[in-house]
């Protein structure tokens, strides 16, 4: 009888960012002769929700100059706003010192490319020595700690405080897409401050760290994708609070 | 009973102040942006004022201009958030009194609004 958790370690789930297609295949051929399950994102930020969603990863390989953010912003996202233990390795073309340097000051370690099959089997090889048990997240979008205590644990404010987190992003987040469109980033940036303790109020970690990027350090290219997520963040917030309290006028 | 000017525009920070300094015994009113906190500035006093420093129409940082101005003893009590160092170090050079950082724990709060309001 196979034992199932056997079956699971011998198949490590890999996330990669990479923009060559080339360099997919390649690295789809190696993973699936070494029975990896390989999932390519387009960005950084793709693979931290596809992490999310399905809660479950071994590594997260991405090319040093990925956009909107890059490999080592990536990493640092994940570790210091997401506080997640994924491990990230790292690829680039040819390795200075000064990169090996910042690479190992960001993530567990690189690959070289082009991906040469024992090199790339002995780096995922490793990470998996290191990090052998799969990396996971809780689940909840949500969290009503903090609004129960601000409210003296007044259960019908707290649940007024949840439609108007409901009503009020949703208003906001349209307001976003309409300043998108006028390209006016410096009201951009206004309206994700005047939101980002909205999601703070409920715990809500990816909304936050969005609204802090969209508030400060974000380019104006990385924004559509930035206003994306955070559309889909709430989206997955509104849709857990419909199933939690459909008492509540919640996502209408 | 201690009357306090509140000038923010996040609705759940609006209702969450509210609820506590109501609790506490306050009287609390509310200005949603810069232009209605200035309607409310010249129609009333005020204990002590709290006020976020990006709003819309009137920056926070021209009402503490204002009320530095006019009502030279009133505290004020900025509502920041951890991106604003740069903002709310010209706030206390315009000699705001204190900083609550949002979201804000309640007995943090409490004790800060307190400390104000036994000195006024």
């Amino acid at each position: 009888m196979k034992n199932p958790n056997a079956s699971l370690k011998a198949r490590p789930t890999i996330l990669l960012v990479e923009s060559s297609i080339i360099e997919q295949e390649n690295f789809a051929h190696i993973a699936m002769q070494e029975g990896w399950q390989l999932v390519i994102c387009n960005s950084g930020i793709d693979a931290v929700h596809w992490f999310i969603k399905n809660n479950k990863a071994d590594v997260l390989v991405i090319e040093e100059d990925s956009a909107p953010l890059n490999a080592y912003q990536t990493a640092d996202y994940i570790k210091t706003e997401l506080g997640l233990m994924l491990p990230v390795l790292i690829t680039v073309g040819n390795i200075s010192n000064q990169q090996e340097l910042r690479a190992i000051a960001y993530a567990k370690g690189f690959i070289k490319k082009p991906f040469v099959k024992t090199d790339t089997i002995h780096q995922i090889n490793e990470i998996r020595e290191r990090f052998p048990q799969k990396i996971t997240i809780a689940n909840h979008s949500y969290s009503l700690n903090y609004l129960r205590d601000i409210f003296d644990g007044h259960e019908e404010s707290v649940f007024e405080s949840l439609e108007l987190f409901s009503t009020s992003v949703n208003t906001e987040l349209d307001q976003l897409n309409m300043e998108l469109q006028n390209r006016d980033y410096n009201r951009i940036r206004e309206i994700a401050h005047s939101i980002k303790p909205s999601f703070e109020m409920l715990e809500n970690e990816t909304g936050r760290s969005i609204c802090h990027l969209l508030n400060s350090e974000a380019e104006e290219t990385e924004m559509p994708n930035l206003i994306r997520d955070l559309q889909l963040e709430f989206a997955s917030i509104t849709k857990q609070l419909t199933r939690d309290f459909p008492e509540l006028k919640i996502g209408g | 009973m201690k009357k306090i000017l509140v000038i923010e525009d996040n609705p759940m920070v609006i209702k969450s102040l509210e609820f506590k300094l109501t609790k506490d015994g306050h009287e609390v009113l509310i200005a949603k942006d810069g232009r209605e906190a200035m309607k409310f500035l010249k129609e009333a006093n005020f204990d002590l004022i709290l006020t976020d420093l990006m709003l819309p129409f009137v920056t926070g940082i021209e009402l503490i201009s204002y009320i530095k101005k006019n009502s030279p003893n009133t505290p004020i009590i900025v509502l920041s958030t951890s991106t604003q160092e740069n903002i709310i170090m010209d706030a206390f050079n315009m000699g705001v009194d204190d900083f609550i950082t949002k979201p804000f724990s309640p007995n943090e709060l409490s004790l800060r609004v307190k400390r104000f309001l036994n000195k006024a």
